[in-house]
């Protein structure tokens, strides 16, 4: 069942899946911040989920587009005095538009030329925040950021439960929004261009702009969640832009497995959940990851959900059969 | 800006860019044999830095670590292929850029459990401490003997590449690898030694540029991403084309680092994204 790979329903047991983990996080983890790390992670490992898993693009820049969302937002609710929410959907928007921006440029180049393109963009991105210092405070992060109510007064977003539940209806709406996609006609149209690009465009559609349009939808979510980001911690750090942060980002994506919108909540919620226990017992943790990612790519090509479902399926199968 | 300074920066930055050369050329190369993009290639650079730093701490001679430095980079290279790499050369792209990484990020893991993740200084051997006048101006003569020493090898390379039969093989593969192969070579073999040869000349890299700019863990990142830089804009597969890119780079960067260094970086990336977008192929390579 990888939604991404055959197309599926919408809704099916997975979205309910997923709203209800999203629910029993907080009271499974052993911090509500914990959890409201987890939501915003998996947001944005969806950007990159969606790319791979569906449209058959590995991006290097989408720390770029959560870096982005993470800045715009940070200075709109500085320096601007906006609600939250309004600051929030201004960064995705903006990340939105600057990823249709790059994408008009990056498909012109395919395979490992897009990639080196997305890279290059993406330093890009992190060395003109460190020019901009008088913005972006340059090293020393956007501190000081402030969590006004959502609307006009309306919504105070006091203690990390109000944060948490905000950002986890945040991440089912864009969960929502991916899923819904996933089986979509545009959906199908881009995984046609993923199996082969040349027989969709035989079959007249413009790949081109399917593409650009699934890299501007990829940079919105990256943005979204780096403006969340900014809402959970309160201040901007400059590795949200780091070329670090793509490659997180990659990880995640890959260990949860590109195959389904779900895999990036699996992979996002592994990691930082790795990360939370492994890195006071043991700060080089990040070798074992090395060591995962090495195994998946070579044994289990589908990630932790995709082997999960995969399992299921077979064991399915053998009850039927016996 | 005086005359003095700018002619100082561009000798550094001709001196940093033979350094970048040396960096670059295995990645291209490579790149060109099998379209294999190296992701781990940094990670050779930064193993023998630290190389370079231990035996210049243990022997006090940075003869030593100039040897055992590009050697280690070379096993390494060479054992990476074998065990891991070459099981992903059948593979999309996208799997031996993620396996690569993979490999960068647990070396990169390693040398901090081995040191730690704080920066130290590798001292310039006592003989080239000094400074030597070149006409009107003053130049460190370690500068001056990385220059001398990557020119050496540049053409050393360029001979074999040349006049060599596995230059000639090398340079036949970035053509066609099936077409060498039906020539009856082994082209696994071929691989792997452009593996130990680039592995090599990374880690002589990282060996010159230890006294120059210190280690630290995170130097290999940095060195991949500027590799990247240089292959691209000299063009992908191309020996003129790192060497010539190679240089650019270092001028470029340490012309502008004196006036504006957050610049510096912005602006070859921009050039990495420029030249991927107008010229693929890159200043030397075919179109």
């Amino acid at each position: 069942m990888s939604a991404f790979r055959e197309g599926g329903h919408f809704p099916d047991g997975t979205t309910l899946g997923v709203g209800a983990a999203l629910v029993a996080l907080p009271f499974l983890l052993p911090s509500v911040t914990l959890a409201s790390e987890l939501v915003v992670f998996a947001v944005a490992t969806l950007s990159c989920t969606f790319l791979l898993g569906l449209v058959g693009l590995l991006s290097f820049g989408q720390g770029l587009f959560f870096g982005l969302g993470a800045y715009v937002s940070g200075v709109l609710l500085r320096e601007h005095g906006l609600g939250t929410l309004p600051a929030v959907a201004a960064a995705a928007g903006f990340s939105f538009l600057a990823a249709g921006l790059l994408a008009f440029l990056a498909v012109r180049r395919q395979g490992v030329y897009f990639v080196m393109l997305t890279l290059a963009f993406a330093q890009m991105g992190y060395f003109a925040m460190l020019a901009l210092k008088d913005v972006t405070g340059g090293e020393n992060g956007l501190t000081g950021v402030p969590r006004p109510p959502l609307l006009a007064g309306a919504g105070t977003l006091s203690g990390p439960e109000a944060v948490y539940a905000f950002l986890a209806g945040l991440a089912f709406a864009a969960y929502l929004l991916v899923q819904r996609i996933g089986c979509s006609p545009f959906g199908s149209v881009l995984r046609a261009i993923r199996q082969n690009e040349a027989r969709a465009e035989a079959l007249g559609y413009d790949t081109r702009r399917f593409k650009i349009a699934a890299f501007a939808l990829a940079g919105l979510l990256a943005g979204l969640a780096g403006a969340m980001h900014t809402v959970f911690l309160g201040f901007v750090p400059p590795n949200a832009i780091e070329l670090e942060m793509s490659e997180r980002l990659i990880i995640m994506a890959i260990i949860g497995g590109a195959g389904a919108p779900a895999g990036a909540f699996v992979g996002a919620g592994f990691y930082v959940l790795m990360a939370d226990w492994l890195s006071t017992l043991w700060p080089r943790w990040l070798m074992l990851i090395g060591v995962l990612l090495i195994a998946i790519v070579l044994f289990l090509r589908e990630g932790v959900w995709g082997g999960a479902m995969l399992l299921l399926a077979r064991l399915r199968r053998a009850r039927r059969r016996g | 800006m005086s005359g003095q300074v700018l002619v100082f920066q561009v000798l550094n930055g001709l001196g940093i860019g033979m350094i970048y050369f040396l960096l670059s050329v295995g990645l291209t190369m490579i790149f060109g044999l099998m379209r294999f993009v190296n992701f781990a290639h940094g990670a050779l650079y930064l193993v023998a830095a630290y190389v370079a730093y231990v035996v210049s701490l243990l022997t006090g001679s940075m003869l030593w670590a100039l040897l055992v430095g590009p050697l280690a980079s070379a096993l390494l290279a060479v054992a990476a292929e074998r065990l891991l790499l070459r099981r992903t050369y059948s593979m999309p792209h996208e799997a031996q850029i993620l396996v690569t990484f993979a490999v960068a990020l647990i070396v990169q893991e390693v040398v901090i459990l081995l040191f730690d993740p704080l920066a130290k200084n590798v001292p310039v051997p006592d003989f080239l401490s000094g400074i030597v006048f070149l006409g009107p101006f003053v130049y460190p003569a370690y500068r001056l003997a990385v220059v001398a020493v990557s020119a050496a090898v540049a053409l050393l390379l360029w001979l074999a590449l040349e006049r060599t039969r596995f230059g000639a093989i090398l340079r036949a593969g970035s053509e066609s690898t099936e077409m060498v192969s039906l020539l009856g070579i082994n082209v696994h073999r071929v691989f792997l030694g452009a593996f130990a040869l680039g592995g090599a000349l990374a880690g002589l890299a990282g060996a010159l540029a230890a006294p120059l700019r210190g280690v630290e863990p995170f130097m290999g990142l940095e060195a991949l991403g500027i590799a990247f830089v240089v292959v691209v804009v000299g063009g992908i597969g191309s020996f003129t084309g790192a060497l010539l890119g190679g240089l650019l780079i270092g001028v470029v960067q340490s012309v502008m680092s004196s006036f504006w260094p957050e610049g510096a970086r912005l602006m070859i990336y921009g050039a990495m994204a420029l030249v991927l977008l107008a010229r693929p192929a890159g200043l030397m390579g075919r179109a």
